[in-house]
């Protein structure tokens, strides 16, 4: 049995990181979910701070002070980051909504000045003393 | 930081990532959008559908400043965006192979393998038995002589432990490599 695959995530698959087009984003308006997070988000797949699912966010100084002025998901995500730091991905499952909004408006959160992300670069594959690191700390687990 | 544990529907994901995990497995939900191709009422174009995958995931305090995420996600026959934010800044995968269903792993592959991401294939054991040995698995696979093929238990943290090691091992080499050694 051979892979009949073979090839075609390089030809075929959409692989730009290219988020829902807004245009068509509203398309399911029928789905009322879908337009929440829509006006959640403005229909913005990116926020201002370019966030990964496991970046880790923690309430400023700051953001205690503007906590009062949220409603709704900020509110529920300063909440959250206020007694604990957590990453994007913890946020969206204890807030039980999709991970590609939770991540726009927790960028908004950043670029406010609320939430402090802590943010590992692409370049961690590269980083051998921190994977050496990690090597060795998974060996004690 | 992350390592992403990618295969089939039913092979052993959330086990695997819960054997290792501090805590247990949280889920979290992801669009996907794909394109559905053929005529709709609008007439012969190409529209997008929304599709909407969980993700399993757990956290791995591995020291007082590295929390190692690891995210379980199924294999799709195609792969939204979603799956390349995904990968972004992920160090490896673990692609989990139920020997009995080999081709539930083939669209993780050729992702991982178009994406240039290191991964290790490890066969989950079902009832203690695999029902291919790992040089027929490899065979049927046509991966790469270098990608490590090894049997795990998904039940097992210290199995777990050890094929997560298998991957770091591969990435590794491979910042090595990069970096001239």
């Amino acid at each position: 049995m051979l892979r009949p695959f073979l090839g075609r995530a390089l030809a075929g698959a959409p692989l730009s990181a290219a988020g829902p087009d807004p245009a068509t984003a509203g398309d399911d308006d029928n789905d009322i979910a879908q337009v929440r997070f829509y006006t959640m988000t403005g229909g913005r797949s990116r926020g201002p701070v370019a966030l990964e699912f496991e970046s880790m966010l923690r309430l400023t100084v700051a953001g205690r002070e503007l906590r009062a002025g949220f409603t709704f998901e900020r509110a529920a995500i300063a909440d959250l980051c206020g007694s604990d730091t957590l990453s994007v991905a913890e946020i969206s499952a204890k807030l039980r909504k999709p991970i590609g909004v939770v991540r726009v408006v927790c960028g908004d959160l950043v670029a406010d000045g609320a939430l402090q992300a802590f943010i590992s670069t692409p370049s961690v594959v590269d980083d051998v003393s921190l994977i050496t690191r990690l090597i060795a700390g998974v060996r004690a687990l | 930081m992350k390592i992403v544990v990618a295969g089939g529907f039913g092979v052993g994901k959330t086990t695997f990532v819960g054997a290792l995990s501090d805590i247990t497995p949280l889920t979290t939900e992801a669009a996907m959008t794909t394109l559905a191709e053929g005529i709709d009422h609008r007439g012969d174009v190409t529209t997008k559908t929304t599709t909407t995958v969980a993700m399993d995931f757990g956290r791995v305090a591995v020291d007082q400043a590295i929390v190692l995420y690891l995210f379980g996600t199924p294999g799709q026959d195609r792969f939204g965006f979603m799956w390349n934010d995904l990968i972004h800044g992920a160090l490896g995968a673990v692609v989990l192979v139920d020997s009995r269903r080999i081709e539930d792993s083939f669209p993780a592959l050729d992702y991982f393998e178009s994406r240039d991401l290191p991964f290790v294939v490890a066969v989950n054991r079902f009832d203690d038995v695999l029902h291919h040995t790992l040089d027929e698995i490899r065979e049927a696979l046509s991966i790469d002589p270098r990608i490590p093929v090894i049997s795990t238990d998904a039940r097992a943290r210290q199995v777990v432990k050890q094929t997560v090691l298998s991957l770091l091992d591969v990435v590794l080499e491979r910042a090595l490599a990069r970096a001239g050694h």
